[in-house]
């Protein structure tokens, strides 16, 4: 058996069978088309709630922060006298 | 226009291609035909608007719906559970072969195994192809990716599936 007809076996066995897709042909069509009107009106989306958000200037504070702390790093440390 | 006529027309065109998107996107999970379902009730809301339009952008607005439906539908958490259960699940162990039917099922377990874990986008691609029955280039235009792509990606899901072909026909040899 090569790879095309094992493929082809399984295409058959998963591909939606016709009674279903016409069950759903017709469910589709028995569903009333809106209707356009003169000016649309907009459906308001699900209301979200607040998400917290970082300041603005947070990337710029933070790799600050990090080129001190690297730089500071590298230096050596001083000796107690 | 005759509005029956025309969605059917688009429908019988174009709904083996959807419903072949939609189990490589979920894995082979039922969830695919209701998917397939609410594409085409779009299809049906607009279709003022698609019979306008020639037949490779309808392809294109039709894949494009079905695109945005899968992303929401992934983002469902009992959606996305079921897929990831579904390519999860360990292959079934079968019973030693009796019959050529016995031994075709197990095959056909085998190629379907093979091809829930394929990478989404080459599962995508090959169902596109096998149930789909669409060539390189209406894949590459549902998909909005280059042609050369998709035979790319089609090349290496059958190279992985010959792979694991070959070490079923192995063990096979060996019982």
């Amino acid at each position: 058996m090569s790879l095309d007809d094992d493929l082809a076996a399984w295409a058959a066995a998963v591909r939606l069978p016709d009674a279903e897709a016409d069950v759903i042909f017709r469910r589709i069509i028995a569903t009333p088309v809106p209707v356009a009107g003169p000016a649309a009106v907009p459906v308001p989306g699900p209301a979200r709630a607040a998400v917290p958000r970082l300041a603005p200037s947070w990337w710029g504070d933070f790799s600050a922060g990090f080129a001190a702390r690297m730089i500071d790093s590298t230096r050596p440390v001083r000796r107690a006298a | 226009m005759d509005r029956e006529a025309e969605f059917r027309r688009l429908y019988q065109a174009h709904r083996a291609a959807v419903h072949a998107y939609f189990t490589g996107r979920t894995g082979g999970h039922p969830s695919a035909a209701d998917l397939m379902q609410d594409v085409f009730l779009r299809v049906w809301q607009h279709l003022d608007e698609l019979a306008d339009l020639s037949e490779d952008r309808q392809r294109a607005w039709i894949f494009t719906v079905a695109r945005n439906l899968a992303v929401d539908a992934c983002r469902l958490p009992h959606t996305r559970a079921a897929t990831e259960q579904a390519l999860a699940r360990e292959p079934a162990r079968t019973p030693p072969p009796v019959s050529t039917a016995v031994l075709a099922a197990e095959r056909a377990a085998v190629v379907g195994e093979a091809i829930r874990r394929l990478p989404e986008q080459q599962r995508v691609t090959l169902a596109l192809a096998a149930a789909g029955e669409l060539n390189s280039s209406e894949i590459a235009a549902a998909l909005g990716v280059p042609a050369g792509t998709v035979r790319y990606r089609l090349s290496l899901a059958r190279r992985s599936l010959a792979e694991a072909l070959g070490h079923y026909d192995d063990q096979e040899e060996e019982r």
